[in-house]
């Protein structure tokens, strides 16, 4: 799972360009708020592809997810991250014929983090009713695009990611620029329950959640007027819902693990605005050939070990999980403590590296500090 | 005890002084509080509208770097361009605007842009922009516009009820945004309105591009983007505009400096008073052993005192001034100059620069009456003969400083070539005009006093010359701002009549219609069609440069059919018909071109000279042409240049033409409209791209009438300045009079003949201040005229000399006397005759 923080918000953030507003509301609070006339998520329903590839405007909010976990040829650990959401504005299409009318507005960020340095961006643009409009989703081929940043899959019949993948990604901002051919032999995980991903323990907020953790990548990644060959893995997210923290709940710690067995882990925390209140954990472990398996939520142990003070939170950027069914103890510690996203929405979110009964590399995302 | 002491107990007793006279205390208070007001008022004025061309972006946008647009005036884009660019990783913002009118009439300015990449253009700190900004209404279309809350309130809207508009038959909702979000007096919507509202759909007036100019002419260069014909114009950071208005900004200051000149005046007038009714308490503090050391240092410290409350009064009222004055002044660079005027924020720096002009202004005029109080000797008291020597004396002098003055000014009025030369050759004449005052009125009541009968008349009027003195300071302001005030009236007066007459040869046709580039052969199809027995004159545009050595000047370049250029072109030069109709053949045989009155001037060129036409302003490849006329032009101060089509097309300049007018229509003004609304309906045309020749006359009158609104406010405000000083200082010498006068009473002269008395000495003062100030307004007016406006804006305008407002402002003034002489009159006729015999005697 991927979540991000107050994602309704964002238009508001997009008109004030403020940092996180209270930061005595719970994430809850903002995320928590139904609004009628969208799309519900609903248990039971077959995930559809290449289709649900595709933007979904009758739900609220939706994100395409990529971080990666790369080298360069002289060996040196870097991260980066490409996000694309979309934020449905109203339930209904507009009345205006304009192309320019629309109730759809897009969002981008993007990432690249060494040991010592932390370049960061975003975009944004509005929904149009055009073919030829920098912000939009479309396909098949799969085409995710804001102005010049873009997911352009190729054509690959018989591919087992039906037209996800392989893919060329392009980001370019004045500090940085990178452009990764992405491919991957296996196939998509549906997260949760074949795709439908619970939220709360009482099951009230959900959201559709796929991912393909396997992502082979290699390309070039420029920064300070140099260009450097990269290579290692990504792991993509695609996650769609209309209403998505319950009021109680006021941030997440999820992880994103790639194992040195060839395994994948994905765990997340909901952290309730009252500290008292229980997380709700949850967490699959994944494999190559397409198996999975759910981990209970009372088999999910996970302790922060050190915090980190920025400009906009203090995070907690090392971790302790302990996962006894798993035979799993890992510890996390980031390649780069201040990888902090000052953006319109201000999160931590880098690469790390895991130590323990198993080694690997992986991300974290931390909201709501 | 040492001196800092003493003056300060000196001090003290000057302030019991002023609780027993605080009429004293309040002329020189009023006087400094009028003049800062005015000087602040004004420079806040200045000050906002210059910063705003400075800082003034896109609506709701940072300031851009770079602009694409088509050439030809009201050229359009393909929106295709501002896709390609984002593409391209460019920070764009694509633009539409327009002009529209409403059910009433009213034109409104119409900005529309993608309201997304508006808010997301800044790089760094952006505006707070209220959360409440309707982000999902102008996303998805909504009819809706955005206003500055100080627009909406302009545009009569309030609070209380839905403030709606109609434009191109639409009902658009108006919401308003806080000032500080910088949307000035635009009419902002979303693109994915404003685009069908001035029918633009698919199409662009401009891209704005965000960034470091260089490199983005770099990438723009790098990239395959299909450019070719497009202009791309780099950010001046309101440069153009602030040379443009450099004129009009230096009129308004120049009144400011005016207006504080006769506040001072009010204020050194009331020094000056309460220092002659002071006078015994001074000499009894000499007498008691204050040393004449510390009397100054108290008379300077009383004046830092009052200068320093004055200014403080005076800044606040500045403020608010500035707040009525700011949205004149909008309207007319708005209207005159296309500028955006945004909020502006007050400064501190204004109050120490108001108060310390106002206390070096201060110390300069009363150090000398200060000292000359510090030196008299203590046994001596007042010698009123040797004080009335004194100032004849005076006023003798200053006649003879005024009348080296105005021979100065006379010597070097024809060597006067800028506008800034003349402001100060206008300020050399200022100056001497009220320095010949005080003498002419003395002569002239000496040779009054043998005509008057003899008597209690010509006591009177013997007497009035002993009242010079005392009221030399307020009849000098009062002279000023006569002066002042009939000069701006004979301006606009002759301006009024100058723009009419212009019009009427200007404007031939009866209906002018403009329809945008994409419309005009299916306007064209409709009139052959519907009306081919019509003439049909028609009026190309783009935006070009013409260069006269190291000058390049952006002009607005037109082309004429050649009847319009053979009959409405309002010629300077060439002067004679002969020559006229010879220039005109030399411009439609394409050998030569006419350029606007203030282009010529701007350009320092006449007929015959040569001229280079370019394409941009680098002028790489010029076309030479020579100057075959000047015409007078007083709608756009940007500067106009006029070519014939031959000259046209082989520039390569747009073919459809920018508008089209029609002539001959019979059946007065209702067949004109009825006309009027038939190519409207069948075009689809919004009522901004038809007007009427009766509708081009009226509007252009409007706009000239708001344009001189500011400048005739200031100028009513300075006359209400010299009216107070007037006021003040009649009151103060009546009540000062009020012994004597009891004499008389008591020597057995009937009240009413007294009162009678007192009016005529006053009203006999300001009459002949009033005589005096007629042929020095003209001279003013004239200066104004034929140097600072001809120089300022490039408008050659006939003298017309306005009557009405000449005895309008003398009566202003002699009514003003009539209520500071009644005042005190009825306040002496309710005392006794005892105490008023006992009142010190001046």
């Amino acid at each position: 799972m991927k979540l991000h923080p107050r994602l309704w918000l964002l238009p508001l953030l997009l008109l004030t360009g403020c940092s996180p507003a209270a930061k005595t509301t719970s994430m809850g609070q903002l995320l928590g708020r139904a609004e009628n006339g969208f799309a519900q998520v609903l248990p039971g329903k077959a995930l559809t592809f290449p289709t649900d590839h595709l933007a979904h405007p009758k739900f609220r909010q939706e994100w395409w997810y990529l971080t990666a976990n790369l080298h360069t040829d002289d060996g040196t650990q870097l991260g980066l991250q490409w996000t694309q959401f979309r934020i449905a504005l109203s339930a209904d299409a507009p009345e205006n014929p304009s192309p320019w009318a629309g109730n759809q507005l897009y969002m981008a960020h993007a990432a690249l983090t060494f040991k010592a340095q932390h370049f960061t961006a975003e975009r944004w643009g509005r929904g149009m009713q055009t073919d030829q409009a920098p912000a939009q989703v479309s396909g098949p081929p799969l085409l995710v695009q804001l102005d010049d940043w873009q997911w352009q899959t190729q054509t690959a019949p018989n591919n087992p990611n039906h037209g996800l993948l392989p893919a060329t990604l392009t980001v370019t901002d004045r500090q940085f620029a990178y452009k990764l051919r992405l491919s991957a032999d296996a196939p998509l995980i549906l997260q949760g329950d074949n795709g439908y991903s619970r939220k709360s323990a009482d099951g009230k907020v959900a959201s559709y959640y796929y991912s393909q953790p396997f992502i082979q990548v290699d390309g070039e990644v420029q920064h300070q007027g140099h260009s450097q060959h990269v290579s290692g893995v990504a792991w993509l997210d695609r996650e769609w819902s209309s209403e998505f923290l319950s009021r109680q709940q006021q941030g997440w710690d999820w992880f994103a693990l790639h194992l040195n067995d060839g395994s994948c882990l994905m765990l997340f925390q909901l952290r309730g605005s009252d500290t008292n209140d229980k997380p709700f954990y949850s967490g699959k472990r994944m494999f190559p050939d397409g198996r999975s398996h759910s981990l209970s939520a009372k088999d999910i142990h996970m302790r922060p070990t050190d915090w980190q003070q920025t400009a906009s939170g203090r995070y907690p950027v090392s971790w302790q999980l302990s996962l006894p069914t798993e035979q799993l103890q890992l510890d996390i510690t980031p390649l780069n403590r201040n990888a902090v996203m000052p953006l319109s929405v201000a999160y931590w979110e880098g690469p790390i590296s895991i130590s323990g009964s198993q080694q690997g590399v992986g991300y974290l995302e931390l909201t709501g500090y | 005890m040492n001196d800092w002491h003493l003056g300060w107990r000196a001090l003290r007793v000057y302030l019991a002084h002023y609780r027993q006279a605080p009429l004293q205390a309040g002329a020189i208070l009023l006087g400094i509080v009028l003049a800062v007001t005015l000087l602040i008022g004004v420079k806040a004025t200045n000050n906002n509208a210059i910063n705003s061309y400075q800082h003034a972006g896109e609506a709701l946008a940072q300031q851009a770097s770079l602009f694409i647009s088509a050439s030809g005036r009201d050229a359009t884009l393909d929106e295709s361009l501002y896709f390609a660019l984002k593409r391209h990783g460019m920070t764009a913002l694509p633009v539409v605007s327009g002009t529209m009118e409403d059910t009433e009439g009213r034109k409104w300015q119409i900005d529309g842009s993608d309201i997304v990449a508006a808010l997301r253009s800044f790089q760094h700190q952006r505006p707070a922009i209220d959360a409440e900004l309707p982000l999902a209404a102008l996303l998805s279309g909504h009819p809706l516009i955005l206003v500055s809350r100080s627009q909406y309130r302009a545009m009569g809207f309030t609070d209380n009820a839905p403030a709606q508009l109609s434009l191109g038959g639409l009902l658009l909702q108006v919401e308003s945004l806080p000032d500080s979000v910088n949307l000035g007096n635009r009419l902002y919507l979303d693109i994915s309105v404003a685009q069908p509202l001035l029918q633009l759909s698919g199409r662009l007036s401009y891209i704005a591009l965000f960034g470091d100019a260089a490199q983005l002419k770099q990438q723009l260069a790098q990239s395959e983007l299909p450019l070719a014909g497009l202009q791309i114009t780099e950010q001046d950071q309101g440069k153009a505009l602030t040379d443009l208005t450099h004129s009009f900004h230096l009129n308004l200051n120049a009144m400011g400096m005016l207006a504080f000149l006769v506040g001072l005046f009010i204020a050194y007038n009331g020094v000056r008073y309460s220092l002659m009714k002071r006078q015994r308490l001074m000499l009894q503090l000499l007498q008691q052993g204050l040393s004449r050391r510390a009397l100054m240092l108290s008379l300077l410290l009383e004046l830092l005192l009052l200068v320093g409350i004055g200014s403080f009064m005076g800044f606040l009222l500045a403020l608010q001034l500035s707040h009525w004055l700011q949205p004149m002044v909008a309207v007319t660079l708005e209207q005159l100059y296309g500028a955006t005027l945004l909020p502006g924020n007050w400064q501190w720096s204004w109050l120490t620069q108001g108060a310390g002009l106002t206390l070096i202004a201060a110390l300069l005029a009363c150090v000398p009456l200060y000292w000359q109080l510090c030196q008299r000797s203590i046994a001596q008291g007042t010698q009123r003969f040797a004080q009335q020597q004194l100032h004849r004396r005076i006023h003798q002098r200053l006649f003879i400083a005024g009348v080296m003055l105005l021979l100065l000014t006379a010597v070097l009025y024809p060597f006067s070539r800028e506008h800034a030369q003349s402001l100060a050759l206008m300020g050399l004449l200022t100056v001497a005009m009220p320095l010949l005052l005080p003498q002419i009125l003395q002569t002239s009541l000496s040779l009054l006093t043998p005509l008057a009968p003899a008597g209690l008349p010509r006591y009177a009027i013997a007497e009035t010359r002993e009242l010079t003195a005392p009221l030399a300071l307020a009849m000098m302001a009062l002279l000023l701002a006569l002066c002042a005030n009939i000069a701006m009236n004979t301006l606009v007066g002759s301006f009024d009549q100058t723009l009419r007459n212009w019009l009427n040869t200007r404007l031939h046709a009866d209906l002018y219609i403009r329809p945008g580039s994409g419309e005009m052969s299916a306007l064209q199809q409709y009139l052959d069609a519907n009306a081919p027995e019509l003439p049909r004159y028609y009026q190309w545009q783009s935006p070009y440069y013409v260069a006269n050595g190291d000058t390049v000047q952006a002009v607005n370049l037109l082309s004429r059919d050649e009847t319009s250029i053979a009959e409405t072109t309002v010629f300077k030069q060439p002067d004679g018909q002969t020559k006229q109709h010879q220039a005109v053949q030399q411009v439609l045989a394409g050998n030569g071109i006419f350029i606007s009155e203030p282009l010529a001037l701007k350009l320092a060129v006449h007929v015959g000279d040569n001229l280079r036409l370019c394409q941009d302003s680098r002028c790489q490849h010029p076309h030479n042409t020579v100057i075959a006329g000047v015409y007078f032009d007083y709608g756009n101060p940007k500067g106009e240049a006029l070519i014939a089509q031959h000259l046209w097309q082989q520039l390569s300049l747009p073919v459809p033409p920018y508008s089209l007018a029609l002539g001959g229509i019979t059946g007065g003004q209702a067949a004109i409209d009825n006309l009027g609304q038939q190519i409207a309906q069948a075009l689809g045309l919004n009522p901004a791209q038809i007007y009427s020749q009766q509708k081009i006359r009226t509007q252009a009158l409007k706009v000239f009438n708001k344009t001189f609104s500011i400048t005739l406010v200031l100028n009513s405000l300075t006359l209400l300045v010299a009216a107070v000083g007037l006021f003040s200082a009649v009151l103060m010498l009546t009540q000062s009079r009020q012994a004597p006068l009891a004499i008389l009473r008591s020597l057995g002269v009937p009240q009413q003949q007294l009162w009678l008395m007192l009016l005529g000495q006053i009203l006999l003062a300001v009459l002949i201040t009033c005589l005096l100030a007629l042929p020095l307004g003209a001279v003013l007016g004239y200066l104004l005229i034929h140097k600072v406006t001809l120089q300022a804006f490039g408008w050659t305008i006939m003298q017309h000399w306005d009557w009405l407002a000449y005895w309008r402002v003398v009566g202003l003034s002699l009514g003003c006397c009539l209520l500071a002489v009644i005042l005190p009159l009825y306040w002496q006729s309710r005392r006794s005759m005892v105490s008023a015999l006992q009142q010190e005697v001046l």
